[in-house]
């Protein structure tokens, strides 16, 4: 019995070793690492807090001497009026913008585009130590905190949402489907009919669009998020369905089963979603994720969506996210013309 | 001459895929393509049917070269071992969708089911079909298309002895119909029931390539089997 048990378990382990499986194993675990050390850490190599200070602004001489001679933590840029300071934070030009507090003149206010990000909490803790420096104690010099982005949680986490699922329609759904279809033989079936080659990968490609699509409306339909700017929010979830679905088709094809597909898929799931949707909480995160295509797609839906951002402010997004989609699908033309792996 | 092979040549590794390899099909043949496992005899087919590219060599259906696949698909139909259909979905829409990819008349459905006995089976789905049925169906659908030349690899594989009979029925009038057929068998009964002609692979290398009677009297079947 034993013996059986031994035999089956190894039998086991060598089909995760050869549909990939056991790769998720060692890539997990892995990614963790990665991710852990790319989350900012204590000592870890500290980058500027960007700073809008408003000219003609009546700032309490402590604060502003404070903030001058802590120039290894604080760059400080001065702006004509609070509009231009928002106008820039909005473009991530600056980290916040002080202005001075309606009701306590000597304190200020803190104007920053969202509340939940490493940054804020980076210029809160800051101000906090530099006004102990100081004064010893008393009063936080930062009064209260005014986000531009007040949407709600809920609708601040819809970025979010949407990308995960664009990135598991486009890396779980589409690479198992063209490698099952590849499996059992049915699109040799196809081939054997009048069918172009690329009729099919068309046809794929726009499943894969509809599937997405149909997804990000059930969203909205569910979360009753409104829509501003729709035609620019349009031309990027069409331009990002595209990519991650041809993206898709092109990790299905490196595969001859369904489940090497839908491990390779997580290889990729991961990677594509966490560090973009965790950009907004890690300095090293912010500055690692734009390599990558899902991010050059986050970025510009969650400006959309939450900062009134427009298509015109992202056309190099745009571009990118069509090359990566047509690249990947004549790869894939390739890969059909030679009955890779079939 | 319908079919012509010039040294098509398929090499998986050193001992496996096929050697050079040339023959003429007339029209009206009905081949048997014989030879051990992983002799060659799939191999030849898939290539013939377009699944494989070949590594060397031309194949010319109706003087119409087999690179030119557009032009081919209507010649050739190919019956793979494991039948390749839509298990999820019912008989009919499988017919129907490779009616629509090959601009067929759906009437030809209504025909196909009936010549198959398959109107019963019509509307469920190929998935909770026995392995015969499968094969029917699969042997249906590539008729739908009225190609002149149909592939067979391994038609009774894996077939208790009625649908085994059943599918000989179907390839012989499937061939007093007109067609061209070349199938791959390991049966010597099969062989002698339904072939025109015989191509034995050994190790990737055509061998013989003559009639049944010969194939027999040669003696090379005992050695193969030995």
């Amino acid at each position: 019995m034993i013996k059986n048990i031994i035999t089956l378990t190894l039998n086991d382990l060598a089909i995760a070793l050869q549909n990939k499986t056991i790769y998720l194993i060692v890539f997990i675990p892995l990614f963790v690492y990665v991710s852990l050390n790319l989350v900012d850490q204590n000592g870890a190599d500290f980058q500027k807090i960007k700073i809008g200070l408003i000219q003609g602004e009546r700032y309490s001489p402590v604060i502003i001497k404070s903030i001058t001679a802590a120039d290894n933590v604080f760059a400080i840029s001065w702006l004509s009026h609070e509009m231009e300071g928002k106008r820039r934070l909005k473009e991530k030009n600056i980290d916040g913008l002080l202005v001075t507090s309606e009701k306590e003149p000597h304190r200020l206010e803190l104007v920053v585009l969202t509340n939940a990000s490493f940054r804020t909490s980076a210029i809160v803790q800051s101000f906090s130590a530099l006004q102990i420096a100081a004064e010893g104690g008393g009063n936080n010099w930062i009064s209260n905190i005014r986000p531009l982005q007040d949407s709600g949680i809920q609708k601040q986490t819809l970025p979010t949402w949407i990308l995960m699922l664009v990135l598991l329609v486009s890396f779980i759904i589409i690479p198992a489907q063209v490698a099952e279809e590849k499996e059992k033989q049915l699109l040799l079936g196809l081939l054997l009919t009048p069918m172009r080659e690329f009729e099919w990968l068309l046809a794929k490609l726009f499943s894969g669009m509809i599937l997405i699509h149909l997804a990000v409306i059930f969203l909205h339909l569910l979360g009753r998020f409104a829509l501003e700017n729709s035609l620019s929010y349009i031309a990027f979830i069409g331009v990002g369905s595209f990519c991650f679905s041809s993206f898709g088709i092109f990790l299905g094809f490196l595969c001859r089963t369904q489940a090497s597909a839908k491990t390779l898929g997580v290889l990729f799931y991961l990677p594509f979603l966490l560090p973009s949707a965790l950009s907004d909480v890690s300095q090293k995160l912010h500055a690692t994720a734009p390599v990558l295509p899902s991010y050059q797609f986050y970025e510009p839906i969650n400006a959309i969506l939450l900062e009134g951002g427009r298509m015109s402010k992202f056309p190099l997004q745009w571009i990118y996210l069509l090359s990566v989609g047509l690249s990947t699908c004549f790869l894939s033309y390739l890969l059909l013309k030679k009955r890779w792996l079939m | 001459m319908l079919i012509e092979v010039h040294d098509l040549t398929k090499v998986y590794n050193e001992k496996r895929g096929l050697l050079p390899a040339s023959f003429q099909v007339e029209k009206g043949e009905l081949i048997a393509v014989i030879g051990h496992n992983g002799a060659g005899k799939s191999t030849l087919l898939k290539m013939l049917a377009g699944w494989l590219l070949p590594d060397s060599g031309e194949v010319f259906v109706d003087g119409i070269n087999l690179n030119n696949r557009p032009s081919l698909v209507r010649k050739i139909g190919f019956v793979p071992e494991t039948p390749n259909l839509f298990g999820f979905f019912s008989v009919e829409y499988n017919f129907k969708l490779f009616a629509r990819l090959f601009q067929t008349p759906f009437l030809r459905i209504e025909e196909t089911l009936k010549e198959f006995n398959l109107l019963s089976y019509r509307h469920n789905k190929v998935q909770d079909l026995s392995k015969g049925l499968k094969q029917r169906v699969s042997i249906g659908r590539s008729l739908l298309a009225d190609p002149p030349v149909l592939l067979f690899d391994e038609p009774t594989s894996g077939l208790d002895f009625d649908m085994t009979i059943e599918i000989y029925r179907l390839l012989k009038r499937t061939h007093a119909s007109g067609k061209t057929i070349l199938f791959t068998s390991h049966r010597p009964e099969e062989i002698k029931a339904l072939a025109t002609r015989v191509i034995v692979l050994h190790q990737g290398s055509l061998v013989f390539n003559g009639p049944p009677r010969e194939y027999f009297r040669s003696g090379i079947h005992e050695k193969l089997c030995a």
